[in-house]
């Protein structure tokens, strides 16, 4: 395939990012397991086709951001990822971030991520 | 007589005609005049903005401010412009006072704290940029975690090897010792320094940086930490301390007043003990 002959660096950091996450993902219990490589391939797929290869800027964002996410999914102490969509209009009323207590029980805590409908973002922001 | 005097003089102020009796003076003034019109002083700022969820360049976006609505300082400026023309305008804030750090940015052309920055009062445009050479998080935010890692790389805290020598009590310490400490506790990590320095641009991951390099001076100063001579050979190193050569750019944008080129002089000289 042409497109695997040469990787730009950027491109290399993209793939092993995306790696480290599977990785990652892995390590965690297999139903969880599952789910988080889909969240993850989700992300990276809309991603790799929304965003302009030359928008250097915004994917450096992308990458760091998915490193410090990284370091997260990587603590023992994360179990899963979970995801809710919501809809432009109703974004007022439906941001509901929820994170569990993880002083209480240690095999429950979960980092809750929303997911506006037409933009995967991992992170839970109030926009 | 006096009541003629007193109705005269009320007359004057209020422009219509008393009935003829005795009117006590009003201490608080009834009349409803408007105060009298401040003249406006707009002032132009251009501030960098960049929204991670809508990826473009960024760009300088001008803002035009009455000044006479406004108190002195930068971080006024920008919460007027975030409350009444663009409440999309994101930077760090929390004090309002130049104790926290949270405000650093970049404001014509020198690092410092938007609280304690005075609006410069001459009609040209401000320019407002966040810290230089750190990665943008949106607008006027950065990532501070490199920052934060390379402080706590120098251990910033007390350690011994015996016990204290009065168990349960504070380790005591005299005036000259806890004195040597006095322009290097003050530093709020605010990261002005840091980001004002050449050298730390070009090696931001290797170089310890100013503020770094200060803290790790006040605990190699600090009489009660058994660890001084570990401390001075863990930053003995050709990147991390060796990389300054003394561009003076620190002291010149500490917010605090604090001289970090001298604190780390301080540390090349005690190296060479």
């Amino acid at each position: 395939m042409a497109s695997r002959s040469k990787l730009s660096g950027m491109q290399k950091q993209v793939l092993g990012l995306y790696r480290n996450f599977l990785r990652a993902a892995r390590k965690k219990p297999p139903e969880e397991c599952s789910r988080i490589k889909s969240i993850i391939s989700a992300e990276f797929h809309e991603n790799a086709r929304n965003v302009d290869r030359k928008n250097f800027l915004y994917i450096e964002y992308l990458i760091r951001r998915g490193k410090k996410q990284l370091e997260q999914l990587n603590n023992p102490g994360i179990v899963g990822l979970s995801t809710f969509k919501f809809t432009s209009s109703s974004s007022a009323a439906a941001i509901n971030i929820s994170l569990d207590d993880q002083n209480s029980k240690p095999e429950s805590p979960k980092l809750h991520v929303d997911e506006p409908d037409n933009k995967p973002a991992v992170n839970a922001t109030i926009g | 007589m006096a009541t003629t005097r007193l109705l005269l003089r009320r007359g004057s102020a209020a422009g219509r005609v008393l009935p003829w009796r005795l009117v006590p003076a009003q201490l608080h003034s009834s009349q409803a005049e408007p105060p009298p019109a401040k003249p406006k002083r707009t002032k132009t700022f251009s501030i960098y903005r960049w929204n991670p969820d809508n990826p473009s360049k960024p760009y300088l976006h001008n803002y035009d401010i009455d000044l006479s609505d406004c108190g002195p300082m930068v971080l006024d400026a920008l919460i007027k412009i975030k409350n009444e023309i663009d409440p999309s305008l994101t930077f760090r804030r929390s004090c309002r006072e130049g104790i926290c750090g949270s405000c650093a940015m970049n404001i014509d052309g020198d690092n410092g704290l938007a609280c304690l920055t005075k609006i410069q009062s001459s009609g040209s445009a401000s320019t407002i940029t966040p810290l230089p050479h750190m990665f943008v998080v949106k607008d006027l935010v950065v990532d501070m975690t490199n920052f934060y890692n390379q402080y706590k790389s120098v251990e910033p805290w007390l350690k011994r090897k015996d016990p204290p020598p009065q168990p349960g009590k504070e380790i005591l310490q005299s005036k000259k010792d806890r004195a040597k400490l006095d322009g290097m506790y003050e530093c709020i990590l605010c990261a002005c320094c840091s980001t004002s320095c050449p050298s730390y641009w070009w090696n931001p991951e290797t170089y310890l940086g100013p503020a770094a390099l200060l803290h790790a001076h006040r605990w190699i100063q600090d009489s009660r930490d058994q660890y001084t001579k570990e401390r001075l050979d863990a930053v003995n190193d050709e990147f991390k301390l060796y990389r300054c050569h003394t561009i003076k750019n620190c002291t010149h944008a500490c917010p605090k007043g604090l001289n970090p080129a001298q604190q780390i002089e301080s540390i090349k000289k005690l190296q060479l003990q």
